[in-house]
């Protein structure tokens, strides 16, 4: 038990992207690639600043470790879909992450019957329907940066018309304070705490 | 009189272009096509004032050669396309077509075609550019553990599971309240609790554990913040754990009703059986506690035993029923 700790814990300080990718200097990073390659236009236009190739900070903080990370996006038109399951898994391939399972879960029907005219006829209605297609993409076994960065880059080319849901099931270890109960020197004598 | 005069002049124009010889694509145009009438008619338009004869004098520019045309086979696509952009017919060199075919026809072409202006392009992504863009994001991402390549060693090494979601869309509100959730699994077996404890803590979570898979789930959205969420999950298992490790005074008063599981010992399952021998008089005459614990040490009465615990717990089932049947046929030796 010792030695896979010893060795997780070793693995897990070995380089890693900087926590403050959401931080100003997360930014200045992102500015830096942004300045060789815009990833979206949608970006809010911060200034590009002088992008200069600043280095990856390596911090000591351990990396979250992520089972499974589950992205579901919904959108009125499959075809839509369709593309962009293939830019995501493509994406993924390239970064490395392990893709469990692609998945077309079914799709939703709306409906609901309004009057056609706008005074009276009560009898002569006409149906609506939305329909919302959905496409799950299940990846495991990803760390805290590779997430941060697969999702980001996912989500600022998300089309127009496309919803996303994300879901992720981070691992922790059993904090200290858990691993003894703190009444275990104390005699067994009953606290009547009513 | 200013806007009869230029709806006039707009009339005009129209008929004019139409006489121009670009016949084909308005008398084909069934769809909404984009800028249908003429963006170039604005230039062409004599200022007001002027007694020109629209047309003759006049010259219309003619229309430039389109840039997909001019473009190389072998361009660095994602060079010439590096954001989402809409789709402009003159500018993607592509012969695409688009919308429902036309009667004895097929679908009409880029030209003018706004189904291909409204659905969103994956122009911007094709594999070239997500090759690229990976190549770059690369060095900020990190490797997996490689020690933790099954999920057995996952369970075994962090046991607690943390759920939260993220919500992207385009809505009214910045705010998703239900972004805040966070689910905190874990597995009973996996913390370090004895029988006593084990018992207090499944009395003390109730609902939130399940016993088929021995999971014990704890929702949190009672704080603003998903961080927050997190805190006080963790902060409930550390109560919920020491407090199951305690043993009130209260406890003590814990009746057979109380009990998760059924025990056979000083139930009236117990005392009919004993009773039931004695009358047999299985072990001799007489009845005292030593004829009592003979017959609790005797095989019969042990199996017999087995078989009531075992219907009882887990209920009736062809195999329970059949081994309390046998157990009975042996104990009256029927």
């Amino acid at each position: 038990m010792a030695a896979p700790m010893a060795l997780c814990r070793q693995l897990l300080s070995l380089a890693r992207a900087s926590r403050a990718l959401d931080a100003c200097v997360g930014h200045y990073k992102f500015n830096a690639i942004r300045s060789r390659l815009p990833l979206s236009s949608s970006l809010h236009t911060t200034a590009v600043l002088a992008s200069t190739t600043s280095p990856i900070t390596v911090t000591e903080e351990p990396d979250t470790l992520f089972q499974k990370v589950s992205v579901l996006v919904k959108c009125s038109d499959h075809a839509v879909l369709d593309s962009y399951e293939f830019f995501a898994t493509m994406a993924a391939k390239e970064l490395g992450i392990t893709i469990s399972k692609v998945f077309k879960p079914p799709r939703d029907t709306e409906r609901f019957s309004l009057l056609k005219s706008v005074h009276i006829f009560r009898k002569h209605l006409v149906q609506y329907e939305i329909r919302t297609h959905y496409r799950c993409i299940e990846l495991s076994h990803l760390t805290g940066s590779t997430t941060r960065v697969f999702l980001e880059y996912i989500q600022r080319n998300l089309p127009e018309g496309v919803a996303m849901e994300v879901t992720k099931i981070a691992m922790e270890k059993i904090p200290d304070h858990i691993l003894e109960p703190m009444w275990k020197d104390q005699p067994t004598d009953d606290k009547s705490s009513q | 009189m200013a806007t009869h005069r230029s709806k006039a002049l707009l009339i005009l124009a129209r008929i004019h272009f139409a006489g121009l010889g670009l016949q084909g694509s308005v008398s084909r145009v069934t769809y909404a096509t984009s800028a249908s009438a003429n963006p170039s008619g604005r230039q062409g338009f004599p200022k007001r004032g002027r007694k020109d004869s629209y047309g003759t004098a006049r010259k219309f520019r003619k229309e430039a050669e389109p840039r997909a045309v001019k473009m190389p086979v072998d361009q660095d696509w994602p060079t010439v396309c590096p954001v989402a952009i809409p789709f402009r017919a003159t500018a993607i060199p592509l012969p695409v077509r688009m919308g429902y075919p036309v009667k004895g026809d097929v679908s009409p072409e880029k030209k003018g075609n706004l189904e291909l202006v409204k659905i969103p392009n994956f122009l911007h992504l094709t594999p070239a550019a997500i090759k690229k863009h990976c190549e770059a994001l690369k060095p900020f991402c990190t490797q997996w553990p490689s020690a933790l390549d099954t999920d057995a060693k996952c369970d075994q090494l962090f046991p607690i599971k943390v759920e939260s979601r993220d919500y992207v869309f385009a809505g009214p509100s910045v705010r998703t309240p239900k972004a805040c959730v966070i689910h905190l699994r874990v597995k009973l077996s996996s913390l370090n609790l004895d029988e006593h404890a084990r018992k207090k803590m499944v009395k003390l979570v109730g609902e939130r554990y399940c016993q088929d898979t021995d999971v014990l789930t704890i929702k949190t959205d009672s704080c603003p913040l998903r961080q927050q969420n997190h805190d006080y999950a963790m902060y409930l298992l550390t109560v919920l754990y020491h407090e199951s490790w305690k043993t009130e005074a209260w406890e003590a008063q814990k009746t057979v009703a109380d009990m998760e599981e059924y025990g056979w010992e000083n139930s009236p399952s117990q005392k009919n059986i004993l009773e039931t021998l004695v009358r047999m008089k299985v072990a001799g005459q007489g009845d005292g506690e030593e004829v009592r614990e003979q017959l609790l040490g005797r095989t019969e009465v042990q199996r017999y035993k087995d078989s009531v615990t075992r219907l009882k717990n887990e209920g009736p089932s062809e195999s329970s029923l059949l081994q309390y049947k046998e157990a009975v046929k042996k104990i009256l030796s029927l």
